[in-house]
C-alpha cells in the first residue's frame, strides 16, 4: 500500500516538474526574443531566432529529464508496459509459458515448503540458534567408525545441569508414547512427554494461559500436565476453564496448569505431544526403580540447552565433554561393566557432540524424509530446467521472426544494450507472473504431499504454511529462471548486424543460432533422460520391495492394539484381558483365525532386542554372544501370519504361566546357535526350544534376516512386556468388510475404557513402512513424463520451425521428384540425431544421479539395465512422434505454394 | 552576420557547472539571465547552449548545490530563479581552486619560456 502511495506520489511530482521545466523554457523563449526585438529585429523574426537559439526542445527535455534521476525507473516503466503488450499480442506463447514456469517454479517451491517444513523451519522461540542438542558418539570397534546416539541416563543430566557454565540451562525429556487421559468420565489417547521442568523457560516460551513447571516442580509425585494448544482445542473444546481441573493419565490424577501458545507443538519436527508432565511423573505413570540413580545402563532421556550468548558452540562442547569423560571415568569402576573391555572402550572412546537445534532437537521424521526431499529437489530443479530451456527456445524462435524489427530499430540507434534489457525484463515478468502463480500452487502442492506422507490417520505436524524463506525461495528461483531463459535470446537477438538482416528478407538466421537451438532442446532430452531413468528407478525399488519373500503374507490379515496399562490394569491382570479379547476375536464371523503378539509384522514402534549369552546351562563368552530380536506371541500366531512352522509345534495353550519355560526359534538363529544340529529339545537361557519357524523380515523388506526368538505370550508377558509395553492382534479374515469396527466393539465389550489404536491392515501398514519410496517414486514419475512432455514439445517446436524455415527447399526437392519417404526422413533423421546426442549425453549423467540417489535404492543396480533400456526407447518414441508432426507437415507442402512463397 | 564572426570557444566538460557557480556567487537570477551573464562577461567568447544550461541547472539542482525557487521577474513574469545554496558555495570555492590549478598548469606546459623570464 505504501509503496503505491510512494508511487503514485512520484508520478504527480513527475508530471508537476514536467510543466515546470516547459514554463521555464517557455520563460526563457520570451527573454530571448524580447532582447531580440530590442536590438531592432521585428517581432515575428525574434520569436523564430529565440527558438532557433533554443535548439532541438525534445532533446533538451530528455537531457533535463535525465538528470531527475528517474530515467531508470521511467525505463524500468516503459519496458514494463512494452512487456505487457508483447505478452497480450501473444496471449497463447504467455499462457504456455506462464504455465509451464509455475510448474517448474510451483514443483521446487512446494518440495522446497517441506524440506523447509522438516529442516529448516527454526523452532517458535526466543533466539533458536543458541540452542545445542547434546549427542555423544560411540565407537564401532568392528568397523572403526562411530554411530551417534542422543540418549542419556537421568545422574549425567543432574551433573551437567551442576557443572556446565557455558550453558544458560539444560533440559532433558523423554517420549511417554501414548497415555490415556480421563476427563468427566471419558477417556482418550494422547501422546505424552515427560521433561525437567525448566523446558519451558530455557526455551523461553509463555503459556497461553495459565502457567508452565516452575522451578523445583520436578520431584517426586508431581502431579502436574500442560497441555498443547492443539489437544486443548481438539478434546477440551479450547475451554480456558480447565486451567486447574483435574485429568487422569493412565487412570493417575494430574491438574492442568497451562496451555502451550498455538505457534509452539513440540521441540522436535513430526511429533508434537499433547501432554507435558514434568519427569518425576514417570513414577506415576511408568514406575522403574532404577531410573534415577543408575549412571550407565538405563540411558533413556535427550538433553538439550542454551548456549549463553557469547559462548560458541566448540567451547561448550569442549566444557561438556570433559564433564561427560569425567562422569563416565568415575561411574565405570564401579559398574556391573567395570570388567568389560568393549565397554571400557565405548566410553572412553566415545566423545560428546554439540547438535545444533535450532529448527528443532533430533526427529525420525527428519532422518527418513531429509535424504528422499533432497533428492526430489534435485528432480523439481531438473524439470524447472527444463522448462528453462523450453522457454528459452520459445523466446528465441520469436526473437527470430522479429529480426527485422530489431534489425530496425538498432539501424534507427537504438542502443543493444537498452534492447537486451528491453528483452530481459519481458522474461522476468514471465518469471515473476510464473512465480507468482507457483505460490498457491506450491501450497496446494506441499498439503497433499504432507497428506501423502501422513501415517495413522492424522496429518503429520508439519508447518508447511509459506514463511519468509519461502517467498525468499520462490522469490530467488523466480529471478534466476528469469534470467536464465531470458539472457540468451536477450543477448542473441540484439546481436544482429543491422544491414545483412534487411537485406537477406524473410529468410532468417545464420548458423550459430541453430547451434543454441540444438544444445537447448540437447539439453532438455539429456536432463530428461535423469528424471526418467531416476524414476524408473524408484519405481522398480519400490517393486522390488514389495516381492521380497518376508516371512509372513500380508493379505487378508488385519492388525489391531490394545493397552490394558493405559486403563488401569496391573499386569498381573492384564495377561486375562488380552485373552479374554483374543478369544472373542477368534469367534468373530468372517475371522479365519486370530493371534495376539507384542511385536507386529513390520512394527513401525518396537524392534525388541535381546541376547543369547547361555545354551544349555553354558555361559558363552562374549564375543560368542548372539544379538536376537525378539517378540512374544500366542498360539496360532504363526499359523495367522502364514509363517511355516519348519519342525517342532507352535505354543499352545498349556504353554502357560506355570508350565515350564519354551520358545521358538528362527531358522537363523537355529543355525548360529545350532549349526548342524536339531534345536528341538536345547536350552537358550531356562526356556527349552520346541520349534523352529521361517525366518521373518519384522523390519520390512529392507531388513535382512537375522536371529529371531519367539516367547509365548502368556507364559511370559506377565513379567515382562505387560508392564510397559502393548499387544497387538492379528486377524486373517475372508472378508474385511466392517470388521474393524466389530473387532473394536468386543474389544470395548470386555471394557469399554480399553484402548484401541494403531488399526490396519498388514498390507496398509507395509505401505506406510514404504512411504519414503512410495513418495520418491511417485513425485519422480509425476515429474519425469512432466519433463518428457515438454522435452517433447520442446522438439516439436523446433522440428516445426525448422521445417517452415525449408518450405522452399522442401517444396523444390518435392517438385524434383524426391521420394517422400525421403523428405520424411529428412526430417525425422535431425530429431534422433538431437535426441541420440541427448541421451548420449544424459545417460552418463543419469548414472551419477542414480549412485547419488543409491542409499534409497534396493535390489536394482544404479546402472539397471533394463532401466536404461526402457528410458531410451521411451525418449526415442517421444521424439519420433515429436518428428513425425513437423514431418507429416513438411510432405504436406504444395511446391507451387512454396517457390511463391519464396 | 557580424555577431558570429566572432570565433568562439568551445566548453570544456565540466566547466559551466562551475561558470553557473561563479555566476549565482552574484545573487539569484534565472537560467536565460545565466547564459546571458555568462556570454557577457566572457567578453562574448563563451556561449552557452541552452541544451546543455537546463540540465546543467537541473543536475545541480538535483546535486543541492543550488536551489530554485518560483518568483516575478522585473517585468512581472513567473520565472523560476535559483541561488546557490551553502554547499554549493563550497563546492564553488573548491572547483575554482581546482581550476586555477589546472590553468596555471596548462599555461606552464604550454608555455615554458614565460615561466623562464619571470
Amino acid at each position: 500500500m505504501n509503496r503505491i502511495l510512494r508511487k503514485l506520489g512520484w508520478m504527480a511530482q513527475r508530471s508537476r516538474k514536467e510543466a515546470e521545466l516547459r514554463e521555464e523554457l517557455q520563460f526563457h523563449l520570451q527573454e530571448e526574443a524580447e532582447q531580440a526585438e530590442a536590438a531592432g529585429l521585428p517581432a515575428e523574426q525574434a520569436k523564430w531566432a529565440a527558438r532557433r537559439e533554443l535548439g532541438n526542445v525534445a532533446l533538451l527535455m530528455e537531457d533535463t529529464r535525465a538528470t531527475w534521476g528517474w530515467t531508470c525507473l521511467e525505463r524500468l516503466w516503459q519496458d514494463l508496459r512494452y512487456a505487457a503488450r508483447m505478452l497480450r499480442k501473444n496471449p497463447g506463447f504467455a499462457c504456455a509459458a506462464v504455465l509451464s514456469l509455475a510448474l517448474g517454479i510451483g514443483a521446487n517451491t512446494a518440495i522446497f515448503s517441506l524440506l523447509n517444513g522438516v529442516v529448516f523451519r527454526p523452532l517458535p522461540v526466543a533466539d533458536p540458534q543458541q540452542l545445542v542438542q547434546f549427542t555423544n558418539t560411540i565407537p564401532l570397534w568392528e568397523t572403526g567408525s562411530s554411530i551417534a546416539r542422543d540418549l542419556y541416563a537421568y545422574p549425567q543430566l543432574e551433573r551437567f545441569q551442576a557443572q556446565s557454565k557455558t550453558l544458560s540451562g539444560i533440559f532433558g525429556w523423554t517420549g511417554l508414547g501414548r497415555i490415556n487421559v480421563g476427563s468427566h468420565g471419558t477417556s482418550g489417547i494422547a501422546q505424552g512427554n515427560a521433561s525437567s521442568d525448566n523446558l519451558f523457560s530455557v526455551l523461553g516460551i509463555r503459556p497461553q494461559y495459565g502457567r508452565f513447571f516452575s522451578a523445583g516442580e520436578d520431584r517426586a509425585g508431581a502431579s502436574v500436565a500442560v497441555i498443547s494448544d492443539r489437544y486443548w482445542r481438539n478434546r477440551f473444546g479450547a475451554d480456558p476453564s480447565i486451567i486447574g481441573g483435574a485429568i487422569t493419565l493412565n487412570r493417575v490424577p494430574f491438574t492442568v496448569i497451562g496451555i502451550t501458545p498455538p505457534e509452539f507443538s513440540g521441540i522436535a519436527v513430526g511429533s508434537s505431544p499433547d501432554i507435558w508432565v514434568p519427569l518425576h511423573a514417570l513414577d506415576l505413570l511408568k514406575p522403574d526403580s532404577k531410573r534415577w540413580t543408575d549412571p550407565l545402563s538405563s540411558a533413556w532421556m535427550q538433553i538439550a540447552g542454551r548456549r549463553r550468548p557469547a559462548i560458541s558452540r566448540g567451547l561448550a562442547q569442549a566444557e561438556l565433554d570433559v564433564i561427560h569423560r569425567q562422569f563416565l571415568a568415575q561411574q565405570l569402576p564401579i559398574s556391573q561393566f567395570s570388567g568389560l573391555e568393549t565397554v571400557q572402550r565405548f566410553v572412553y572412546e566415545g566423545r560428546l557432540v554439540l547438535r545444533p537445534a535450532a529448527s528443532g532437537m533430533s526427529s525420525g521424521l527428519r532422518d527418513s524424509y531429509e535424504f528422499p526431499l533432497r533428492l526430489l529437489m534435485c528432480v523439481t530443479g531438473i524439470v524447472l530446467l527444463v522448462a528453462c530451456a523450453n522457454i528459452a527456445n520459445l523466446l528465441l524462435a520469436r526473437a527470430s521472426r522479429r529480426r527485422r524489427e530489431i534489425a530496425v530499430r538498432l539501424a534507427l540507434g537504438a542502443g543493444r544494450g537498452r534492447l537486451a534489457r528491453q528483452f530481459l525484463t519481458e522474461s522476468m515478468v514471465l518469471a515473476l507472473i510464473g512465480g507468482a502463480v507457483a505460490v498457491p500452487m506450491a501450497w496446494w502442492g506441499s498439503l497433499a504431499l504432507v497428506r501423502m506422507i501422513s501415517t495413522g490417520g492424522a496429518p503429520l505436524p508439519l508447518a508447511v504454511d509459506p514463511d519468509w524463506r519461502i517467498f525468499a525461495f520462490t522469490g530467488a528461483v523466480s529471478l534466476l529462471t528469469g534470467i536464465l531463459f531470458g539472457l540468451a535470446p536477450a543477448v542473441r537477438s540484439t546481436r544482429a548486424d543491422p544491414g545483412p538482416v534487411m537485406q537477406e528478407g524473410t529468410r532468417g538466421g545464420g548458423r550459430s543460432s541453430h547451434l543454441l537451438d540444438r544444445t537447448l532442446v540437447v539439453a532438455q532430452v539429456a536432463l530428461s533422460v535423469v528424471l526418467v531413468t531416476g524414476a524408473g528407478l524408484f519405481l522398480r525399488t519400490l517393486q522390488k520391495l514389495w516381492t521380497v519373500n518376508v516371512g509372513y503374507d500380508r493379505e487378508n490379515v488385519l492388525m489391531l492394539s490394545v493397552d490394558a496399562k493405559l486403563a488401569g490394569y496391573p499386569s498381573d491382570r492384564a495377561g486375562s484381558v488380552y485373552r479374554e479379547i483374543l478369544r472373542r476375536l477368534q469367534v468373530l464371523p468372517g475371522v479365519k483365525s486370530a493371534s495376539a503378539s507384542i511385536v507386529r509384522p513390520v512394527d513401525d514402534e518396537f524392534n525388541l532386542l535381546d541376547k543369547v549369552n547361555e545354551i544349555d546351562g553354558r555361559s558363552l563368552p562374549e564375543s560368542d554372544v548372539i544379538h536376537v530380536a525378539w517378540n512374544a506371541t500366542s498360539p496360532g500366531y504363526f499359523s495367522t501370519v502364514s509363517t511355516p512352522v519348519v519342525s517342532g509345534r507352535d505354543f499352545e495353550p498349556r504353554d502357560n504361566e506355570t508350565a515350564p519355560q519354551v520358545a521358538i526359534v528362527s531358522e537363523s538363529l537355529a543355525k548360529s546357535a545350532f549349526p548342524n544340529q536339531n534345536p528341538l529339545g536345547h536350552r537358550l537361557g531356562l526356556a527349552t526350544i520346541v520349534g523352529v519357524v521361517k525366518d521373518s523380515l519384522y523390519s520390512g523388506a529392507r531388513d535382512q534376516p537375522g536371529p529371531l526368538l519367539y516367547y509365548p505370550l502368556f507364559q511370559h508377558g506377565r513379567d515382562q512386556e505387560y508392564g510397559w509395553g502393548f499387544v497387538s492382534f492379528e486377524l486373517r479374515y475372508s472378508s474385511l468388510s466392517n470388521l474393524p469396527d466389530e473387532a473394536r466393539r468386543e474389544v470395548a465389550s470386555v471394557d469399554p475404557n480399553l484402548p484401541v489404536f494403531r488399526t490396519k491392515t498388514l498390507v496398509a501398514q507395509t505401505e506406510e513402512s514404504l512411504m519414503e519410496e512410495r513418495l520418491l517414486a511417485t513425485v519422480s514419475s509425476f515429474f519425469g513424463v512432466l519433463a518428457l512432455v515438454l522435452a517433447c514439445v520442446g522438439l516439436y517446436g523446433l522440428m516445426a520451425y525448422a521445417v517452415a524455415r525449408r518450405t522452399a527447399e522442401i517444396g523444390i526437392r518435392l517438385a524434383l521428384g524426391a521420394r517422400r519417404d525421403h523428405v520424411m526422413w529428412l526430417v525425422l533423421r535431425q530429431t534422433l540425431w538431437l535426441t541420440l546426442a541427448g541421451i548420449a549425453a544424459g545417460v552418463p549423467l543419469a548414472l551419477g544421479a542414480a549412485w547419488y540417489a543409491r542409499s534409497v535404492l534396493f535390489g536394482v543396480s544404479t546402472a539397471d539395465p533394463l532401466t536404461i533400456a526402457v528410458t531410451v526407447a521411451i525418449l526415442l518414441s517421444v521424439a519420433a512422434l515429436a518428428g513425425y508432426l513437423p514431418a507429416r507437415r513438411a510432405l504436406r507442402v504444395d511446391p507451387m505454394t512454396a517457390l511463391r512463397y519464396e | 552576420m557580424s555577431m558570429r564572426a566572432v570565433s568562439r570557444v568551445e566548453l570544456l566538460q565540466g566547466t559551466l557547472d562551475l561558470l553557473i557557480l561563479r555566476t549565482l556567487l552574484l545573487g539569484r537570477t534565472h537560467g536565460h539571465a545565466i547564459a546571458k551573464h555568462i556570454q557577457r562577461t566572457s567578453g562574448d567568447l563563451l556561449q552557452v547552449e541552452t541544451g546543455s544550461l537546463y540540465p546543467a541547472l537541473h543536475r545541480l539542482e538535483a546535486r543541492g548545490w543550488i536551489a530554485a525557487e518560483w518568483e516575478l521577474s522585473e517585468k512581472g513574469k513567473r520565472a523560476k530563479y535559483y541561488l546557490l545554496t551553502t554547499k554549493g558555495r563550497k563546492q564553488l570555492q573548491a572547483e575554482q581552486t581546482k581550476w586555477e590549478t589546472f590553468s596555471r598548469a596548462m599555461g606552464l606546459v604550454l608555455n615554458p619560456l614565460n615561466q623562464e623570464e619571470v
